[in-house]
Formats: C-alpha cells, structure tokens, sequence
C-alpha cells in the first residue's frame, strides 16, 4: 500500500485546487450557516425548549446538506479521470485497483469531515454570543456526528460507484443524487399491502429512522452494521468492477 | 541470446472487444538496446497492443513478459519496469509540472534525495526548466508531450512503450524525442507507435506492421523493404499456360501478367526474401519460353509498408479475372 498516500494526498489536493471544491465548500456553509442562523433566531427570541442535538441532526436542512455534498464530493473520482485520460496513466503506474480505490473513497472522506468540522464550533459560538442554550446532551452530540460519520461513509461509497460507472461527472452526480433521494425516500414513503415484506424492511433500511436513534443519543448497533457493511459491499464492488474494467 | 536481454515478450497475444477482434495471436520479442516502431494503419491494433503491454488491458490470451516479468502474475512488477506514455499524452490539467512528477514519482516508490535528484534529471534532460512551476493546463502541446515523457524516464524503467510520442510537435522537438528514444534505448528497451515512416529507419532496429490485428512483418526496416522486392522478366510464351506455370512456383505471390508486343508477355510477382531469378529461368527453359529482362525491383522501406497494410485485392491473373 505504498501509494497510498500519495494518492490520498493528490485526491485532497484535486478536490481544493478545482473549481469544484471551493464550490461545494461554499455550498455547504451556505446551508449549514443558515441553519445556524435559524438556529440562533429562535434562541434569541427565549430559551428554548427544544433538544438542540435534535434541532441540528433532524432539520430538512441537514439532509439537504447530506443529500448534496456526498454526490458533489464523489463525482469527479473516477468519472473526471476516464474523462481526460488520465485514468490510463494511473493504471499502468505500479497501483493496485484496492490502493486507487480506498485512496479516493479516503480523500472524499476527508473531504467531508473537513466540511462538518466547522460545525463542531457552533454550540460554542451560540455560548459565546450569550444564547441562553439548554443543557446540551454532550453524549447525543457524539452520537449525531458519529450517525453523520456512518451515513457519509455509505453515501460517498454509492458516490464512488456512481462516479465509476458515468463518463462525466455530472452524470455521476445525477445518479448519486438520484439513488441517494430514493433511499431516503424509504420509510417515509407509504407502500400497497401487497409488497408487506418490503413495508417490514422499509424502516430497517430507512437512513432517517437511523439518524433520529443517533440524534437520541441511541447507538444502535443494527444501524452501525448496516453503514459499515453497505460501505465495505461497495467499495469490494468498486474494485471488482475496476479489475474488470481491464478485462473489458 | 540470453533470456534476460528479451525485455519484451509476446506470444500469441489475442484481444477481443464485445464487437471485435483487436489482436489475432501476435508474437515479438525486443531486446535489450532496441528500438522497435509499431506500425500499422489507423485500427490495425497499435494502441491496443501498447495497452496490454503497459498492463492498462488484459489480453483475452496469450502470454507477454515484460523485463522477466510475466504481466498476468505479476503486474505490479511488470508495471515498476515499464515506462508508458499514453497517446497524446493526458494529464491533470490543475496540477504543476513540479507537483505532477513528484506525484508520479512517489506512486512508483521514489522518496526524498532520491525523488529530488530524479526529478532534477529529468527536468533537465526534458527541457522543463522554464515551465516546472507552470501548470499544466497552461502548456503548449510539446511541453505537456515533454512532461509525459519526463513521467516514463522518472523511474528509470527498462522498457518504454510511447503511443504516437511524435504526433502534433514541431521539427526541432521531434529531433529532441528521436534523441532521447537513441538514449533510452541504449540502456533499455524502447516500443513506440508512429504514423511517421520515414522515422523508423534511421531510428529503428526492428519494426512490427500490424494489419488489421495481425503482425504483418517483424523485421529489420531493410529487411522488410528487401523481402517486398519484386521480381520482373518478359518471357515468350502464352499468358494463361504461364500464369499457371507462375502459380506452381514456390514462393512466389501477388503475380502480375501484361501481355506486351508480339507475343511476349510481362511477368512480375513478389519473391520474398528467397531469390526467384534461377527459378524463374529454369521455369523458361523447361517449357522452352524465351526469356529476357531478368531483373530485381527493389522497394522503400515505405513502399513495402504500403504492400504489407493494403487492403486492396492482390490481382494474380488479369487474365484469369476476365475469364470469371
């Protein structure tokens, strides 16, 4: 795994030098720094009632977040090197297909770590300015960032697998988006009697019924299974699908 | 020849795509200090052999080592000796030269001093000097053809596989790359791809011609202009009872008859590299055919290309055609 690291480094590097970086950046904080805003308004207006864990990790606003940024992130990993051709000359240096792939799925990790982690401050910043907060639940705070940490992980895996599959990078995205709008669609979404094995499945699979134990404060094992073992499926199949690639 | 001055080998190397063939069981070895050209017209299977041998495709059969290492057991290997430019040279438009070898460098396991001397070398053997803290994006087509050079040479790979290195540059730069294809392939093995023939001889021990995906010749380009000689006479004698006099000959092939005045008829067919005159003059005095103008047409290393790749129909018998 000696190019590892180069790899992983040239992935951050691509991310923050192109002009999509800086886009998605800015995205994100455009959306997470309103919600703050929100957030503080309604703080100022008295103290509050609510959970303010739940506040964050439940609003439409963090599943936008979520639901945008994992695809943003992803689509130029592979999708952008097939695109120039530069894919060629990274496959014939002395890389395995696993090096390539957990490198990119890493950077687009540490990608979207870098984003939430200005986040973390928030809580302290809303102390600063004086908002009269209620006693934050420290441990449902860590369950929240761990359930984000999850479902990122498994939502920049689909990413990756989408980017493998388009030939430009925003055709990756579209089907990321896509596929990631219809799982969380599950479980909120009312089926006919007639599919009752999948209205039983529904909840399990369902990524907000997740987030909302982890918001709790609940680390459920099943859900933390769930993610990881969806993450490892589809990172095997990237690379499968990457070693067969030279077979095709 | 020791086994270990082979740095390419390919046996019956074959690769078919959903909708067709590419590569019909080719075979070729390059040694140590040899500069071979992959010819062939545009489809014959030029890219696609280079692909198999930098390890980017696998071949549907067929065996290839390179530098000892066998590509489908061991590729990692094979691929730590193989330097590979890909054509027309795609690069990371947002990185700098600087960066992107360096890059390309720690991937094939160079560190510290050692990266920073290689880089050094290369920059000043590519001539990237002026530009090492250019983007990439922001070079001309020579200077990123350079860099992707400057990327093959890094490691110092025994063999080198360029896909068309000389397409799109200018005069002078093709005398720099012709330089360092001498210099390269003094040390190691070098296989490139090229349109441009009248390269391939001053610079070439070997060329391989690939016509629609199978090895055509494989030979020395003098050797391939002499063996696409042609072999003309005029004999006196009947065109159909010589025209298949002339098809019984051994070795003989792309016969040509044209009757001439008063009876005598011009012959001219393909010899190869076997000398058909003796044969040709015994054929005459078996059948009692006056013979005259016995001569030996030879051919340019491109001529013999032509012949090689041509897909036109090979006309062995006018006579015969407008009888059918």
């Amino acid at each position: 795994m000696k190019a590892f690291l180069p790899l992983w480094k040239r992935e951050l590097q691509a991310f923050f030098l192109t002009s999509i970086g800086p886009v998605v950046a800015a995205f994100f904080l455009l959306i997470t720094g309103t919600h703050f805003w929100l957030l503080a308004s309604r703080l100022a207006q008295g103290p509050a009632d609510s959970d303010l864990t739940a506040a964050f990790f439940g609003s439409p606003v963090f599943w936008l977040a979520m639901l945008v940024a994992s695809p943003l992130l992803t689509m130029r990993l592979f999708a952008e090197e097939y695109r120039s051709g530069t894919m060629e000359s990274l496959m014939t240096a002395p890389v395995s297909e696993t090096e390539v792939v957990l490198a990119k799925y890493a950077g687009a990790c540490a990608a979207f770590l870098m984003l939430w982690l200005p986040t973390l401050s928030y809580p302290f910043v809303l102390e600063l300015c004086g908002a009269r907060l209620p006693p934050l639940d420290w441990g449902a705070m860590a369950a929240g960032y761990l359930g984000t940490a999850l479902i990122g992980a498994s939502f920049l895996a689909l990413g990756l697998l989408c980017s493998l599959f388009a030939r430009h990078q925003v055709v990756a995205a579209i089907a990321s988006l896509t596929l990631l709008g219809l799982l969380l669609s599950l479980g909120s979404v009312e089926l006919p009697a007639r599919l009752d094995s999948v209205r039983h499945l529904a909840p399990v699979l369902s990524v907000p019924l997740h987030m909302a134990d982890f918001r709790a404060g609940i680390v459920d094992s099943r859900a933390v299974t769930l993610h990881l073992s969806a993450t490892v499926l589809l990172l095997f199949t990237s690379i499968r699908i990457l070693e067969a690639r030279r077979l095709r | 020849m020791a086994d270990a001055d082979w740095l390419i080998e390919v046996d019956q190397l074959t690769r078919r795509f959903p909708r067709c063939e590419a590569l019909g069981g080719i075979s070729f070895r390059v040694r140590r200090g040899e500069i071979a050209a992959l010819l062939g017209p545009n489809g014959s299977g030029k890219t696609t052999t280079l692909r198999i041998l930098s390890g980017y495709l696998a071949p549907s059969s067929g065996r290839v080592r390179v530098a000892g290492c066998d590509l489908q057991t061991h590729p990692l290997d094979a691929r730590r000796r193989i330097g590979y430019l890909p054509e027309s040279a795609p690069l990371p438009l947002d990185m700098r030269v600087a960066e992107y070898l360096a890059f390309r460098g720690r991937l094939r396991g160079l560190r510290g001093r050692h990266l920073t001397v290689r880089l050094r070398e290369v920059a000043d053997r590519c001539g990237l000097g002026d530009v090492w803290r250019r983007r990439l994006g922001s070079l001309s087509r020579g200077f990123r053809q350079r860099t992707g050079l400057a990327d093959c040479l890094l490691h110092e790979p025994d063999v080198l596989l360029l896909d068309e290195p000389l397409a799109g540059l200018d005069p002078a730069q093709v005398q720099a790359v012709q330089e360092w294809l001498k210099e390269a392939g003094r040390q190691g093995a070098v296989l490139f791809s090229t349109h441009v023939l009248s390269e391939v001889e001053p610079l070439c021990q070997q060329a391989l011609i690939l016509n629609a995906g199978r090895l055509a010749a494989a030979d020395s380009p003098g050797r391939i202009a002499r063996a696409s000689a042609r072999l003309r006479a005029e004999l006196f004698a009947p065109a159909d009872r010589l025209a298949a006099a002339l098809e019984a000959l051994p070795g003989a092939s792309d016969i040509r008859l044209q009757p001439i005045a008063d009876g005598w008829t011009d012959v001219g067919f393909h010899s190869g590299p076997e000398e058909l005159s003796g044969s040709l003059e015994d054929l005459a005095a078996v059948h009692h055919w006056p013979i005259r103008c016995v001569r030996r047409e030879s051919r340019t290393f491109a001529e013999a290309y032509l012949r090689l790749t041509s897909a036109l129909p090979i006309v062995k018998n006018p006579a015969q055609r407008r009888a059918s």
